[in-house]
C-alpha cells in the first residue's frame, strides 16, 4: 500500500468534514430556534394588532415580517437537511 | 562592480575555510539545520493553525498588559517572532489592531522568544536528542503527503523540531571536537571591556545569522561544552538581543509605515533593555544565581542559568518601557507619515496584508466598504439630497421637499476618475490574493468580488436615473414629479434600513429578517408603481415618453435597491448559514 493511499485512509478514519457538517447543523439548529421565537413574539403582535385595527400600516407591516421570518425558517430547515 | 568580485571570492574564501576546518564545517553545518528547522516551523504553524494564531492575536490585545502577554505566548509556542511580526504588521495594515496593542504584543514576543533558549537548554543538552530527530522527520514527512493542512502543518513542525534537534546535535558535536583543539575559552575577558566586546560580538553574529534564536544556540552549546566562559556568554546574550533590532530594521525597510513604526519600536525596546542588561550586568547574575536553586536548576547548571537570565533581562525590558507605551506610540505615530491617498485609491489594499489570508479578507471587506460608502455618496447627490439629511430623522417627505433643486454632479466623471479606479484596485487585489487563499477563503473573496461589482453596478444604474429625475424635477407635471419623488423616497427608506443594519449591534437573524423585508418591499414597489404607470396612462394624466422614461426609472430604483440590500448582507452578516438563508446566494 503506498503512502498516499495509507494517508487517504487515515483522513478518511479521522473524518473532518463530519465535524464540520455537525457544526454547521448545530448552527442551523440554534438559528431555526431563534427565528422560531421570533416567529412566535410576531404572531402575538399580530393577533394583538388585529384586534385594534387590522388594515392599518402597522398591521400590514408585521404581517410583512411574519412572513419574512416563516420563509426564513422553511429556508434554514431545507439548508439543514440539505447538509 | 567591486560587489560582483568581491562577493564570489568571499564564499569562495569561506568554502575552503568549511573545507579546511572540519570542526568549523560541522558547528556550522549545524547553524545551518537549525536555520531550516526554524524555517519549517515557522510554515508548520501557518498551516497547522488555520487562522487560530491570527484569530488568538487579534481578539487578545485589547489592553497593553493583554497584548503583552498574547505577544509573549504566541512567539512561545510558535518559536517565531518573525511570524508573529509578519501578522502583526499584515494587522496593523488592515486597521485590524491599533499601534498600541501592536507594540505590547512586540514587547511579550521578545519575552517569548526566550523559549527558544530554554528549549536548547534543556531539551536539546539534557537528552540526546539527535536520537528524537530523526523519528521526527520520518513522521514529519510522512505527514506531508495528507491532503488535509493541519495534518500537512503537524508535520512541517515536526520536520521543524527534528532539524532544530538535529542542528543542535550537530553544534555540540563540532564544539566538543573543537575543544580538543582549540580551546576559545582561553580568550575569555574579564571586566566591561570583556562585556562589550562578547556584546559586538553578539550582535555581528545575530546580524550575519539573522536569528537571534540561532545565536542563542550557538552560545548555549558553546557554554555547555566549556568553550566560553559564563559571564561572555551573559554578554553574548544581550548582543543578540541588539543584533536582532538590526535584522528587524533590514527587514522593514522594504516595509510600510506600521513596519517601519514597529521596527523602531523593537529597536527603542531592545535598546533600552541591552542599555539595563549591561549595567545591571553582575547584579542579574547574582539573580540568576539566587533564583537557579528555586528552579531546580543547578549551580553548575551554565546553559540553564543563562537561559533564566536571557529571560530576566527581557523581562525587565518590558516591566521598564511598558508604561511608557503611549507615549512611546505618540512618537512613533508621528514617524513616517504617509501623504493622504488621491481620491480612488484603495485606503486598505497593501501587500503585507496579502501575506495572511484572514487579514485579506478582512482588508478587502474593508476596501469594499469604503467603495460602499463612496458610491453612496454620488448616489444621494445624484438624487439631489445629502447624507446628513438621508441620516438624519427627518421624516422622508419633509426630506424630499427640502430637496428638489438638482445637485450639479457628475456622476459620470466620478465613476470615471473615482469608483472605476478603485474597483480596479479591487479586483487586481482580489486575483492576487486568491492564490494564497483555500477552498473557503476563495468563496468569500468571490463573494465579495460580486459585491463590489453590485456596487459600481448601482452607480451606472443612479447615472440613468439622475438624466430623467432632473429633467421632470422642472416639469409642471405633478403627477409625474410625484411619481419620481416616490422613487426617491423609496432609496432613502432603504439607505436608512442599511444604515441602521450597520449600527444593530444584535443577533444576525433579526438583520437577515430586516433585510428580507426590504427586499419585499421593494418587490411590491415595483408591481404597485407599475400598475400606477398604466392608471396614469389610461387617465392621461402622464404622456407616453413621461410613461417609458418612468417604467425604465422604476426598474432602475428596484434594480439599485436589490443591489443595495445584497451588498449588505456581504459585508454586514458575518454568519455565512444566515447568509444562505437570502436568495440568491447559493454557495456555502
Amino acid at each position: 500500500m503506498g503512502i498516499n493511499k495509507l494517508w487517504h485512509k487515515l483522513d478518511d478514519f479521522l473524518d473532518l468534514s463530519k465535524q464540520k457538517q455537525e457544526k454547521k447543523h448545530n448552527k442551523l439548529l440554534d438559528i431555526i430556534t431563534k427565528l422560531e421565537a421570533k416567529k412566535l413574539e410576531l404572531e402575538q403582535k399580530v393577533i394583538d394588532e388585529s384586534k385594534i385595527d387590522d388594515t392599518s400600516d402597522k398591521y400590514l407591516e408585521l404581517s410583512k415580517k411574519l412572513n419574512v421570518v416563516s420563509n426564513l425558517i422553511r429556508k434554514a430547515k431545507k439548508h439543514d437537511i440539505g447538509s | 562592480m567591486l560587489k560582483r568580485i568581491i562577493t564570489p571570492l568571499l564564499f569562495l574564501l569561506f568554502a575552503w575555510f568549511i573545507v579546511s576546518n572540519n570542526d568549523a564545517k560541522t558547528i556550522i553545518a549545524g547553524i545551518a539545520i537549525f536555520l531550516i528547522g526554524m524555517h519549517f516551523m515557522e510554515d508548520g504553524f501557518k498551516l497547522f493553525s488555520g487562522g487560530t494564531l491570527e484569530i488568538v492575536l487579534e481578539r487578545f490585545t485589547s489592553t497593553t498588559p493583554r497584548a503583552i502577554g498574547t505577544g509573549f505566548l504566541a512567539t512561545a509556542v510558535v518559536q517565531s517572532s518573525s511570524l508573529v511580526s509578519v501578522i502583526i504588521i499584515s494587522f496593523l495594515s488592515a486597521e485590524l489592531i491599533g499601534l498600541t496593542q501592536a507594540v505590547g504584543v512586540v514587547f511579550g514576543s521578545n519575552i517569548g522568544t526566550t523559549a527558544t533558549a530554554w528549549l536548547v537548554s534543556s531539551f536539546g543538552l539534557k537528552i540526546k536528542i539527535a536520537h528524537y530527530a530523526l523519528p521526527m522527520l520520518i513522521f514529519g514527512v510522512m505527514m506531508q503527503f495528507s491532503k488535509h493542512n493541519s495534518y500537512r502543518g503537524l508535520g512541517s513542525v515536526l520536520i521543524g523540531l527534528g532539524f532544530i534537534f538535529l542542528g543542535i546535535a550537530y553544534m555540540k558535536e563540532g564544539f566538543e571536537t573543537l575543544k580538543q583543539g582549540l580551546d576559545l575559552a582561553e580568550y575569555a575577558m574579564a571586566g566591561y571591556l570583556g562585556v562589550f566586546v562578547y556584546i559586538f560580538f553578539g550582535a555581528v553574529a545575530t546580524v550575519v545569522i539573522q536569528s537571534s534564536s540561532a545565536t542563542m544556540a550557538i552560545i548555549i552549546t558553546a557554554l555547555a561544552t566549556g568553550q566560553i566562559d559564563y559571564i561572555n556568554a551573559l554578554a553574548l546574550a544581550i548582543g543578540a538581543n541588539i543584533g536582532t533590532t538590526v535584522t528587524a530594521a533590514l527587514g522593514a525597510l522594504a516595509s510600510n509605515k506600521n513596519g517601519k513604526r514597529l521596527a523602531v519600536a523593537h529597536f527603542i525596546f531592545n535598546i533600552i533593555t541591552g542599555a539595563v542588561a549591561v549595567i545591571l550586568i553582575y547584579q542579574l547574575k547574582d539573580l540568576v544565581d539566587l533564583l537557579a536553586p528555586m528552579l531546580s536548576i543547578s549551580d553548575t547548571d551554565d546553559a540553564m542559568k543563562l537561559s533564566l537570565f536571557h529571560t530576566i533581562f527581557n523581562v525587565l525590558g518590558v516591566l521598564i518601557v511598558a508604561p511608557f507605551v503611549k507615549t512611546l506610540v505618540r512618537y512613533l505615530e508621528t514617524l513616517f507619515s504617509e501623504k493622504e491617498k488621491a481620491r480612488g485609491q484603495a485606503k486598505y489594499l497593501t501587500y503585507e496584508v496579502m501575506e495572511i489570508p484572514a487579514t485579506a479578507l478582512a482588508a478587502m471587506r474593508k476596501e469594499i466598504i469604503h467603495l460602499y460608502d463612496k458610491s453612496v455618496e454620488a448616489i444621494v447627490h445624484a438624487l439631489n439630497l445629502h447624507r446628513t439629511q438621508i441620516y438624519s430623522e427627518i421624516e422622508i417627505d419633509a426630506v424630499i421637499e427640502k430637496s428638489r433643486t438638482p445637485i450639479q454632479i457628475n456622476v459620470d466623471k466620478i465613476y470615471q476618475e473615482d469608483i472605476k479606479s478603485l474597483y480596479g484596485e479591487i479586483i487586481r487585489y482580489a486575483s492576487i490574493s486568491q492564490t494564497h487563499l483555500d477552498q473557503a477563503g476563495n468563496n468569500q473573496m468571490y463573494e465579495l468580488k460580486l459585491t463590489a461589482r453590485y456596487i459600481i453596478e448601482m452607480v451606472k444604474d443612479v447615472r440613468e436615473l439622475q438624466k430623467n429625475l432632473n429633467y421632470y424635477a422642472k416639469s409642471h407635471n405633478t403627477v409625474i414629479v410625484d411619481q419620481y419623488n416616490e422613487l426617491r423616497a423609496q432609496l432613502i427608506t432603504v439607505l436608512r434600513k442599511i444604515q441602521e443594519v450597520r449600527d444593530y449591534e444584535g443577533d444576525e437573524e433579526e438583520i437577515m429578517t430586516q433585510i428580507e423585508v426590504q427586499k419585499q418591499s421593494s418587490k411590491e414597489n415595483e408591481i404597485r408603481m407599475n400598475q400606477a404607470v398604466d392608471s396614469l396612462i389610461r387617465e392621461n394624466k402622464i404622456d407616453s415618453n413621461s410613461a417609458s422614461s418612468l417604467i425604465n426609472d422604476i426598474g432602475f430604483t428596484h434594480s439599485i435597491t436589490k443591489k443595495l440590500l445584497k451588498s449588505a448582507v456581504t459585508l454586514w452578516v458575518k454568519e455565512a448559514e444566515i447568509k444562505v438563508l437570502g436568495d440568491e446566494y447559493g454557495y456555502q
